[in-house]
Protein backbone atom coordinates (compact mmCIF):
# COMPACT_ATOMS: atom_id res chain seq x y z
CA UNK A 1 0.00 0.00 0.00
CA UNK A 2 1.36 3.12 -0.35
CA UNK A 3 1.52 5.52 1.78
CA UNK A 4 3.28 8.55 0.66
CA UNK A 5 2.96 9.93 -3.01
CA UNK A 6 4.50 13.26 -4.08
CA UNK A 7 3.32 14.49 -7.24
CA UNK A 8 5.17 16.88 -9.22
CA UNK A 9 6.01 18.87 -5.95
CA UNK A 10 7.63 22.38 -5.71
CA UNK A 11 8.19 24.93 -3.60
CA UNK A 12 9.07 28.32 -3.30
CA UNK A 13 10.88 30.62 -1.04
CA UNK A 14 10.00 34.23 -1.80
CA UNK A 15 12.71 35.86 -0.09
CA UNK A 16 12.27 39.83 0.15
CA UNK A 17 14.97 41.51 -1.02
CA UNK A 18 14.21 44.55 1.92
CA UNK A 19 13.57 43.72 5.47
CA UNK A 20 10.04 44.70 5.83
CA UNK A 21 9.36 42.89 9.52
CA UNK A 22 6.58 45.98 10.19
CA UNK A 23 3.53 46.45 8.35
CA UNK A 24 4.74 50.52 7.59
CA UNK A 25 7.74 49.54 5.74
CA UNK A 26 5.75 47.58 3.85
CA UNK A 27 3.49 50.48 3.28
CA UNK A 28 6.01 52.34 2.24
CA UNK A 29 7.88 49.96 -0.06
CA UNK A 30 4.30 49.05 -1.71
CA UNK A 31 3.63 53.03 -2.73
CA UNK A 32 7.51 53.27 -3.89
CA UNK A 33 6.62 49.57 -6.07
CA UNK A 34 10.08 48.33 -4.61
CA UNK A 35 9.03 45.51 -2.82
CA UNK A 36 10.84 42.95 -5.00
CA UNK A 37 11.57 39.15 -4.15
CA UNK A 38 14.49 36.98 -4.64
CA UNK A 39 12.43 33.73 -5.54
CA UNK A 40 14.06 30.55 -4.33
CA UNK A 41 12.80 27.30 -5.46
CA UNK A 42 13.65 25.05 -2.96
CA UNK A 43 12.21 21.74 -4.35
CA UNK A 44 11.37 21.65 -8.10
CA UNK A 45 9.19 18.98 -9.70
CA UNK A 46 10.14 16.23 -7.25
CA UNK A 47 7.75 13.49 -7.88
CA UNK A 48 7.79 9.44 -5.79
CA UNK A 49 5.97 7.47 -3.40
CA UNK A 50 6.55 5.56 -1.10
CA UNK A 51 5.22 2.21 0.17
CA UNK A 52 4.20 1.05 3.48
CA UNK A 53 7.33 -0.33 5.70
CA UNK A 54 9.83 1.05 3.60
CA UNK A 55 12.98 2.50 4.88
CA UNK A 56 14.20 5.44 2.67
CA UNK A 57 16.95 7.75 3.31
CA UNK A 58 17.62 11.06 1.70
CA UNK A 59 21.18 12.41 0.55
CA UNK A 60 21.90 15.63 -0.98
CA UNK A 61 24.43 18.48 -0.39
CA UNK A 62 23.20 21.50 2.08
CA UNK A 63 20.50 23.40 0.42
CA UNK A 64 19.13 20.64 -1.76
CA UNK A 65 15.91 20.68 -0.57
CA UNK A 66 16.37 17.61 2.21
CA UNK A 67 15.07 19.36 4.94
CA UNK A 68 12.16 21.38 2.61
CA UNK A 69 10.84 17.52 1.86
CA UNK A 70 10.16 15.94 5.09
CA UNK A 71 8.47 19.55 6.41
CA UNK A 72 6.26 18.95 3.20
CA UNK A 73 5.68 15.34 3.78
CA UNK A 74 5.44 16.35 7.60
CA UNK A 75 2.60 18.72 6.55
CA UNK A 76 4.19 21.58 8.25
CA UNK A 77 5.31 23.32 5.19
CA UNK A 78 2.35 23.40 2.00
CA UNK A 79 4.04 23.00 -1.20
CA UNK A 80 3.47 26.05 -4.13
CA UNK A 81 2.44 23.35 -6.63
CA UNK A 82 1.89 19.81 -7.18
CA UNK A 83 0.27 17.13 -4.16
CA UNK A 84 1.09 15.89 -1.76
CA UNK A 85 -0.62 12.23 -0.25
CA UNK A 86 0.24 11.22 3.02
CA UNK A 87 -2.24 8.22 4.31
CA UNK A 88 -1.02 7.58 8.28
CA UNK A 89 -0.18 10.02 11.31
CA UNK A 90 3.19 11.42 10.75
CA UNK A 91 5.95 11.66 13.47
CA UNK A 92 8.24 14.61 12.31
CA UNK A 93 11.68 14.03 14.46
CA UNK A 94 13.17 17.23 13.04
CA UNK A 95 14.21 19.03 15.98
CA UNK A 96 14.02 17.59 19.95
CA UNK A 97 12.04 19.25 22.50
CA UNK A 98 10.37 21.90 19.77
CA UNK A 99 7.96 23.50 21.95
CA UNK A 100 9.68 23.11 25.33
CA UNK A 101 8.17 25.90 27.90
CA UNK A 102 11.53 26.21 29.71
CA UNK A 103 9.32 27.94 33.04
CA UNK A 104 7.59 24.67 33.61
CA UNK A 105 8.60 20.99 35.19
CA UNK A 106 9.83 18.11 32.81
CA UNK A 107 6.76 16.23 34.24
CA UNK A 108 4.29 19.26 32.78
CA UNK A 109 6.60 19.68 29.64
CA UNK A 110 6.13 15.90 28.90
CA UNK A 111 2.33 16.58 28.67
CA UNK A 112 2.63 19.96 26.79
CA UNK A 113 5.56 18.83 24.34
CA UNK A 114 3.24 15.19 23.61
CA UNK A 115 0.34 16.79 23.25
CA UNK A 116 2.07 19.45 20.34
CA UNK A 117 3.16 15.95 18.45
CA UNK A 118 -0.66 15.49 18.54
CA UNK A 119 -1.54 12.87 21.35
CA UNK A 120 -4.52 13.01 23.69
CA UNK A 121 -4.04 13.11 27.35
CA UNK A 122 -4.89 9.70 28.05
CA UNK A 123 -1.84 8.15 25.55
CA UNK A 124 0.64 10.32 27.71
CA UNK A 125 -0.46 8.91 30.82
CA UNK A 126 -0.44 5.66 29.63
CA UNK A 127 3.42 6.35 28.60
CA UNK A 128 4.11 8.69 31.01
CA UNK A 129 6.14 6.20 33.58
CA UNK A 130 7.91 4.87 30.44
CA UNK A 131 9.16 8.44 28.98
CA UNK A 132 10.45 9.34 31.99
CA UNK A 133 12.48 6.01 32.97
CA UNK A 134 13.78 6.58 29.24
CA UNK A 135 14.76 9.68 29.60
CA UNK A 136 17.09 8.78 32.67
CA UNK A 137 15.55 11.94 35.06
CA UNK A 138 14.51 10.47 38.19
CA UNK A 139 13.70 13.57 40.62
CA UNK A 140 14.95 16.05 38.33
CA UNK A 141 11.38 15.18 36.53
CA UNK A 142 9.99 17.86 39.06
CA UNK A 143 12.26 20.55 38.28
CA UNK A 144 11.82 23.30 35.47
CA UNK A 145 13.40 22.57 32.15
CA UNK A 146 15.44 26.13 32.90
CA UNK A 147 17.94 23.99 35.78
CA UNK A 148 18.50 21.46 32.58
CA UNK A 149 21.26 20.48 31.23
CA UNK A 150 21.28 20.38 27.54
CA UNK A 151 21.87 16.84 27.75
CA UNK A 152 19.44 16.31 30.24
CA UNK A 153 16.80 18.41 28.02
CA UNK A 154 17.73 16.55 24.95
CA UNK A 155 17.58 13.29 26.56
CA UNK A 156 14.11 14.42 27.49
CA UNK A 157 12.57 15.41 23.66
CA UNK A 158 14.11 12.11 22.67
CA UNK A 159 12.63 10.21 25.37
CA UNK A 160 8.65 11.93 24.27
CA UNK A 161 9.31 11.79 20.65
CA UNK A 162 10.05 8.15 20.71
CA UNK A 163 7.86 6.87 23.00
CA UNK A 164 4.77 5.86 20.61
CA UNK A 165 5.59 3.60 17.71
CA UNK A 166 5.03 5.87 14.70
CA UNK A 167 3.34 5.17 11.14
CA UNK A 168 5.37 7.39 9.27
CA UNK A 169 8.82 8.53 11.04
CA UNK A 170 10.63 11.45 9.64
CA UNK A 171 14.08 11.56 11.14
CA UNK A 172 16.30 14.51 9.97
CA UNK A 173 19.90 13.43 10.98
CA UNK A 174 20.20 10.90 13.17
CA UNK A 175 19.52 12.13 16.42
CA UNK A 176 21.46 10.67 18.81
CA UNK A 177 21.97 12.72 22.14
CA UNK A 178 23.99 12.08 25.66
CA UNK A 179 26.41 10.20 27.02
CA UNK A 180 27.47 6.67 25.16
CA UNK A 181 25.74 4.77 27.56
CA UNK A 182 22.47 6.88 26.43
CA UNK A 183 23.45 7.06 23.10
CA UNK A 184 23.55 3.31 22.96
CA UNK A 185 19.76 3.35 23.92
CA UNK A 186 19.19 5.96 21.54
CA UNK A 187 20.16 3.72 19.02
CA UNK A 188 18.71 0.65 20.32
CA UNK A 189 15.23 2.69 20.18
CA UNK A 190 15.38 3.90 16.48
CA UNK A 191 16.29 -0.08 15.87
CA UNK A 192 13.64 -1.31 17.40
CA UNK A 193 10.98 1.58 15.75
CA UNK A 194 12.66 0.26 12.40
CA UNK A 195 11.55 -2.91 12.64
CA UNK A 196 8.47 -2.03 14.26
CA UNK A 197 7.10 -2.01 10.63
CA UNK A 198 6.76 1.92 10.75
CA UNK A 199 7.66 3.65 7.10
CA UNK A 200 10.82 5.58 7.55
CA UNK A 201 12.26 8.56 5.70
CA UNK A 202 15.43 9.43 7.23
CA UNK A 203 17.84 12.38 5.97
CA UNK A 204 21.55 10.94 7.52
CA UNK A 205 25.11 11.94 6.26
CA UNK A 206 26.19 9.11 7.69
CA UNK A 207 26.49 6.37 4.75
CA UNK A 208 27.08 3.56 7.19
CA UNK A 209 23.69 3.92 8.62
CA UNK A 210 21.99 4.60 5.35
CA UNK A 211 23.53 1.01 3.87
CA UNK A 212 22.46 -0.68 7.29
CA UNK A 213 19.53 0.73 7.78
CA UNK A 214 17.50 1.78 4.60
CA UNK A 215 16.32 -0.25 1.65
CA UNK A 216 15.86 2.58 -0.61
CA UNK A 217 17.57 5.90 -1.38
CA UNK A 218 16.56 9.19 -2.37
CA UNK A 219 19.11 11.80 -3.62
CA UNK A 220 18.64 15.41 -3.87
CA UNK A 221 20.30 18.02 -5.63
CA UNK A 222 19.34 21.59 -6.31
CA UNK A 223 15.46 20.75 -5.60
CA UNK A 224 15.50 17.94 -7.47
CA UNK A 225 15.84 14.30 -7.32
CA UNK A 226 18.74 12.88 -8.76
CA UNK A 227 18.34 9.45 -8.44
CA UNK A 228 16.39 7.23 -6.35
CA UNK A 229 17.24 3.77 -6.37
CA UNK A 230 19.29 1.01 -3.48
CA UNK A 231 21.35 2.95 -0.78
CA UNK A 232 24.85 0.99 -1.43
CA UNK A 233 24.68 2.14 -5.57
CA UNK A 234 23.54 5.72 -4.93
CA UNK A 235 26.01 6.09 -1.96
CA UNK A 236 28.68 4.87 -4.68
CA UNK A 237 27.89 8.20 -6.78
CA UNK A 238 27.40 10.60 -4.10
CA UNK A 239 30.36 11.08 -2.82
CA UNK A 240 30.03 14.22 0.11
CA UNK A 241 33.15 16.83 -1.08
CA UNK A 242 35.89 16.89 0.87
CA UNK A 243 36.32 18.74 2.92
CA UNK A 244 32.96 18.94 3.16
CA UNK A 245 30.51 22.21 3.41
CA UNK A 246 29.63 20.85 6.95
CA UNK A 247 31.66 19.24 9.69
CA UNK A 248 31.00 15.43 9.71
CA UNK A 249 29.47 14.27 12.63
CA UNK A 250 30.47 11.62 14.29
CA UNK A 251 28.20 9.66 16.43
CA UNK A 252 30.04 9.88 19.14
CA UNK A 253 30.22 13.61 19.29
CA UNK A 254 26.60 14.73 18.00
CA UNK A 255 24.30 16.09 20.68
CA UNK A 256 20.79 16.83 19.32
CA UNK A 257 20.32 20.57 19.00
CA UNK A 258 17.56 21.77 21.20
CA UNK A 259 15.92 24.94 20.79
CA UNK A 260 15.35 27.57 23.76
CA UNK A 261 12.44 29.25 24.46
CA UNK B 1 -11.22 20.47 11.15
CA UNK B 2 -10.89 16.75 11.77
CA UNK B 3 -7.71 17.47 12.90
CA UNK B 4 -8.35 20.21 15.23
CA UNK B 5 -10.54 17.70 16.86
CA UNK B 6 -8.02 15.33 17.10
CA UNK B 7 -5.89 18.13 19.06
CA UNK B 8 -8.34 18.99 21.43
CA UNK B 9 -6.54 18.01 24.26
CA UNK B 10 -3.70 20.47 23.20
CA UNK B 11 -6.25 22.99 23.14
CA UNK B 12 -7.93 22.38 26.13
CA UNK B 13 -4.46 22.22 27.74
CA UNK B 14 -3.41 25.57 26.12
CA UNK B 15 -6.64 27.22 28.05
CA UNK B 16 -5.56 26.16 31.34
CA UNK B 17 -2.49 27.71 30.67
CA UNK B 18 -3.44 30.62 29.24
CA UNK B 19 -5.39 31.01 32.33
CA UNK B 20 -2.84 30.29 34.89
CA UNK B 21 0.21 31.81 33.29
CA UNK B 22 -1.70 35.57 33.20
CA UNK B 23 -2.30 35.37 37.21
CA UNK B 24 0.86 32.87 38.09
CA UNK B 25 2.74 35.88 39.38
CA UNK B 26 -0.07 37.54 41.28
CA UNK B 27 -0.79 37.51 44.76
CA UNK B 28 -5.01 37.80 44.29
CA UNK B 29 -5.02 35.08 41.46
CA UNK B 30 -8.45 34.91 39.78
CA UNK B 31 -9.72 37.55 41.67
CA UNK B 32 -8.05 39.86 39.87
CA UNK B 33 -10.30 38.59 36.75
CA UNK B 34 -13.37 40.06 38.71
CA UNK B 35 -12.13 43.28 40.69
CA UNK B 36 -10.62 44.97 37.19
CA UNK B 37 -13.30 45.04 35.43
CA UNK B 38 -15.21 46.48 38.77
CA UNK B 39 -12.34 49.28 39.04
CA UNK B 40 -12.83 50.20 35.32
CA UNK B 41 -16.66 50.46 36.10
CA UNK B 42 -15.29 53.27 39.36
CA UNK B 43 -13.38 54.86 37.43
CA UNK B 44 -16.03 55.11 34.50
CA UNK B 45 -18.51 55.78 36.73
CA UNK B 46 -16.89 58.76 38.53
CA UNK B 47 -16.23 60.20 35.56
CA UNK B 48 -19.35 59.89 33.47
CA UNK B 49 -22.07 60.06 36.31
CA UNK B 50 -20.16 62.81 38.50
CA UNK B 51 -18.36 65.06 35.89
CA UNK B 52 -20.25 64.75 32.06
CA UNK B 53 -23.71 64.02 34.52
CA UNK B 54 -24.97 61.21 31.86
CA UNK B 55 -28.38 60.95 33.07
CA UNK B 56 -28.48 57.01 33.13
CA UNK B 57 -30.37 55.31 36.14
CA UNK B 58 -28.22 52.69 37.32
CA UNK B 59 -25.20 53.53 35.26
CA UNK B 60 -23.14 51.62 37.34
CA UNK B 61 -24.67 47.91 36.13
CA UNK B 62 -24.63 49.91 32.28
CA UNK B 63 -21.14 50.52 32.02
CA UNK B 64 -19.94 47.29 34.20
CA UNK B 65 -21.92 45.21 31.31
CA UNK B 66 -20.09 47.35 28.40
CA UNK B 67 -16.64 47.01 29.98
CA UNK B 68 -17.22 43.23 30.45
CA UNK B 69 -18.09 42.85 26.93
CA UNK B 70 -15.38 45.02 25.40
CA UNK B 71 -12.69 43.55 27.71
CA UNK B 72 -13.32 39.81 26.44
CA UNK B 73 -13.39 41.13 22.83
CA UNK B 74 -10.32 43.61 22.86
CA UNK B 75 -8.11 41.51 24.93
CA UNK B 76 -9.10 38.14 22.93
CA UNK B 77 -7.88 39.42 19.80
CA UNK B 78 -4.93 41.23 21.25
CA UNK B 79 -3.95 38.13 22.85
CA UNK B 80 -4.58 35.72 20.25
CA UNK B 81 -1.91 38.00 17.59
CA UNK B 82 0.36 37.33 20.51
CA UNK B 83 -0.72 34.07 21.17
CA UNK B 84 0.07 32.99 17.63
CA UNK B 85 3.53 35.22 16.99
CA UNK B 86 4.64 33.69 20.33
CA UNK B 87 4.47 29.84 18.90
CA UNK B 88 4.89 30.72 15.29
CA UNK B 89 8.63 29.49 15.59
CA UNK B 90 6.77 25.78 16.73
CA UNK B 91 5.05 26.54 13.60
CA UNK B 92 7.65 25.97 11.24
CA UNK B 93 8.72 22.45 13.09
CA UNK B 94 5.30 20.73 14.02
CA UNK B 95 2.82 19.93 11.98
CA UNK B 96 0.16 21.90 14.69
CA UNK B 97 -2.91 22.99 12.97
CA UNK B 98 -2.41 26.86 13.33
CA UNK B 99 -5.95 27.82 14.53
CA UNK B 100 -5.58 25.89 17.41
CA UNK B 101 -3.90 29.08 19.35
CA UNK B 102 -6.44 31.62 18.77
CA UNK B 103 -9.00 29.22 19.52
CA UNK B 104 -7.22 28.55 22.69
CA UNK B 105 -7.05 32.36 23.40
CA UNK B 106 -10.65 33.12 22.75
CA UNK B 107 -11.85 30.49 24.99
CA UNK B 108 -9.77 31.15 27.71
CA UNK B 109 -11.45 34.52 27.25
CA UNK B 110 -14.63 33.36 27.34
CA UNK B 111 -13.54 31.49 30.64
CA UNK B 112 -12.42 35.36 32.25
CA UNK B 113 -16.15 36.88 30.94
CA UNK B 114 -18.39 33.94 33.12
CA UNK B 115 -15.96 34.39 35.83
CA UNK B 116 -16.15 38.20 35.57
CA UNK B 117 -19.88 37.46 35.18
CA UNK B 118 -20.07 36.91 39.34
CA UNK B 119 -19.49 40.49 40.11
CA UNK B 120 -22.04 41.58 37.92
CA UNK B 121 -24.79 39.91 39.59
CA UNK B 122 -23.60 40.82 42.48
CA UNK B 123 -24.03 44.30 41.72
CA UNK B 124 -27.12 43.49 40.07
CA UNK B 125 -27.88 42.54 43.66
CA UNK B 126 -26.62 45.33 45.48
CA UNK B 127 -27.71 48.32 43.31
CA UNK B 128 -31.69 47.15 43.67
CA UNK B 129 -31.76 46.28 39.65
CA UNK B 130 -32.62 42.70 40.52
CA UNK B 131 -32.00 39.45 38.77
CA UNK B 132 -34.42 39.22 35.72
CA UNK B 133 -35.14 35.89 33.88
CA UNK B 134 -34.13 37.34 30.94
CA UNK B 135 -30.08 36.98 32.32
CA UNK B 136 -31.34 33.31 31.47
CA UNK B 137 -30.42 33.87 28.24
CA UNK B 138 -26.65 35.45 28.48
CA UNK B 139 -25.43 31.96 27.00
CA UNK B 140 -27.17 32.77 23.35
CA UNK B 141 -25.27 36.22 24.18
CA UNK B 142 -22.14 35.23 25.08
CA UNK B 143 -22.24 32.21 22.17
CA UNK B 144 -22.72 34.86 19.72
CA UNK B 145 -20.18 37.57 20.96
CA UNK B 146 -17.40 34.44 20.79
CA UNK B 147 -18.25 33.90 17.66
CA UNK B 148 -17.70 37.40 16.63
CA UNK B 149 -14.62 37.66 18.40
CA UNK B 150 -13.00 34.59 17.39
CA UNK B 151 -13.86 35.47 13.45
CA UNK B 152 -11.86 38.74 14.34
CA UNK B 153 -9.15 36.69 15.14
CA UNK B 154 -8.74 34.32 13.20
CA UNK B 155 -8.47 37.09 10.60
CA UNK B 156 -5.81 39.20 12.50
CA UNK B 157 -3.64 36.63 14.36
CA UNK B 158 -1.97 35.88 11.12
CA UNK B 159 -0.95 39.21 10.15
CA UNK B 160 0.67 39.73 13.58
CA UNK B 161 3.15 36.85 12.43
CA UNK B 162 4.12 38.59 9.38
CA UNK B 163 4.48 42.39 10.48
CA UNK B 164 5.91 42.94 14.26
CA UNK B 165 3.99 46.73 14.68
CA UNK B 166 0.46 45.02 13.60
CA UNK B 167 -0.51 44.65 17.26
CA UNK B 168 0.47 48.37 17.75
CA UNK B 169 -1.64 49.32 14.76
CA UNK B 170 -4.25 47.48 15.60
CA UNK B 171 -4.76 48.61 19.28
CA UNK B 172 -5.17 51.91 18.11
CA UNK B 173 -7.92 50.90 15.71
CA UNK B 174 -9.04 49.58 18.70
CA UNK B 175 -9.47 52.31 20.89
CA UNK B 176 -11.47 54.16 17.61
CA UNK B 177 -13.49 51.46 17.52
CA UNK B 178 -14.11 51.07 21.69
CA UNK B 179 -15.57 55.09 21.34
CA UNK B 180 -17.70 54.22 18.24
CA UNK B 181 -19.44 51.94 19.93
CA UNK B 182 -21.63 52.99 23.06
CA UNK B 183 -19.60 51.11 25.97
CA UNK B 184 -19.75 53.88 28.55
CA UNK B 185 -22.09 56.17 26.97
CA UNK B 186 -25.93 55.83 26.09
CA UNK B 187 -26.65 56.56 22.27
CA UNK B 188 -28.41 59.71 23.12
CA UNK B 189 -25.62 61.86 23.89
CA UNK B 190 -24.50 61.51 20.62
CA UNK B 191 -24.63 64.59 17.81
CA UNK B 192 -26.95 63.46 14.81
CA UNK B 193 -23.62 63.66 12.82
CA UNK B 194 -21.92 60.46 14.82
CA UNK B 195 -24.94 59.10 15.21
CA UNK B 196 -25.34 57.01 11.95
CA UNK B 197 -21.96 55.81 12.43
CA UNK B 198 -22.22 54.22 15.78
CA UNK B 199 -25.86 52.97 14.71
CA UNK B 200 -24.36 51.20 11.89
CA UNK B 201 -21.39 49.84 13.60
CA UNK B 202 -21.83 46.16 13.75
CA UNK B 203 -19.89 45.44 17.31
CA UNK B 204 -22.70 47.43 18.31
CA UNK B 205 -25.43 45.08 17.53
CA UNK B 206 -23.18 42.36 19.34
CA UNK B 207 -23.11 44.44 22.46
CA UNK B 208 -26.42 45.06 22.57
CA UNK B 209 -27.41 41.92 22.34
CA UNK B 210 -25.01 41.27 25.40
CA UNK B 211 -26.51 44.25 27.60
CA UNK B 212 -30.23 43.71 26.84
CA UNK B 213 -30.73 40.77 29.68
CA UNK B 214 -28.27 42.46 31.89
CA UNK B 215 -29.68 46.71 32.01
CA UNK B 216 -32.87 46.74 30.23
CA UNK B 217 -34.13 42.67 31.82
CA UNK B 218 -35.01 41.71 28.48
CA UNK B 219 -34.99 39.00 25.75
CA UNK B 220 -33.07 41.25 22.75
CA UNK B 221 -36.17 41.68 19.99
CA UNK B 222 -35.59 39.03 17.11
CA UNK B 223 -34.71 42.10 14.94
CA UNK B 224 -31.76 42.83 16.86
CA UNK B 225 -30.78 39.42 17.44
CA UNK B 226 -30.90 38.07 13.60
CA UNK B 227 -28.57 40.98 12.78
CA UNK B 228 -26.27 40.05 16.15
CA UNK B 229 -26.26 36.46 14.27
CA UNK B 230 -25.82 37.67 11.00
CA UNK B 231 -22.96 39.85 11.84
CA UNK B 232 -21.52 37.00 14.04
CA UNK B 233 -21.40 34.28 11.22
CA UNK B 234 -20.02 36.59 8.47
CA UNK B 235 -16.96 37.93 10.63
CA UNK B 236 -16.70 33.91 11.64
CA UNK B 237 -16.84 32.98 7.81
CA UNK B 238 -14.45 35.67 6.84
CA UNK B 239 -12.04 35.04 9.74
CA UNK B 240 -11.99 31.26 8.70
CA UNK B 241 -11.74 31.99 4.98
CA UNK B 242 -8.89 34.31 6.00
CA UNK B 243 -6.99 32.19 8.50
CA UNK B 244 -6.96 28.71 6.00
CA UNK B 245 -5.57 31.05 3.31
CA UNK B 246 -2.86 33.08 5.27
CA UNK B 247 -2.21 30.25 7.42
CA UNK B 248 0.17 27.96 4.79
CA UNK B 249 1.95 31.16 4.61
CA UNK B 250 2.62 31.41 8.66
CA UNK B 251 5.99 29.22 8.27
CA UNK B 252 7.32 31.04 6.03
CA UNK B 253 7.49 34.26 7.59
CA UNK B 254 8.98 33.12 10.82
Amino acid sequence: MTVIRLDHIALRYRLAKQRIPSLKEYAIHLVRGALTYQELWALQDVSFSIERGEVVGIVGRNGAGKSTLLKVISGILKPTRGRADVRGRVSPLLELGTGFDFELTGRENVMLNALLLGRSRREVRERFDAIVDFSELGEFIDVPLRNYSSGMTARLGFAIATAWDPEILILDEVLVVGDAAFQQKCHTRLREVLASGATVLMVSHVGRMLIDECSRCLWLADGQLVMDGQPAEILALYEPPKPPDEPLREPVAVEAPVERG
Amino acid sequence: MRNLFRYRDLILTLIARELTVRYKRSTIGFLWTMLQPMLTMAVLHIVFSSIFRFQIPNYAVYVLAGVLFWNFFSQSIISSMNSLRGNAGLLKKLPVPHAVFPIATVAAGVVNLVLALVPLLALLVVTGHGLSPSLLFLPVSIAIATLFTLGAGLLLSPLAVIFYDVVEVVGVVMMLAMYATPIFYPMSILPPTFHWFVRFNPIRSILEVFRDPIFYNKVPPLSHLTVALTVALLAFALGCWSFRRSADRIPFYV
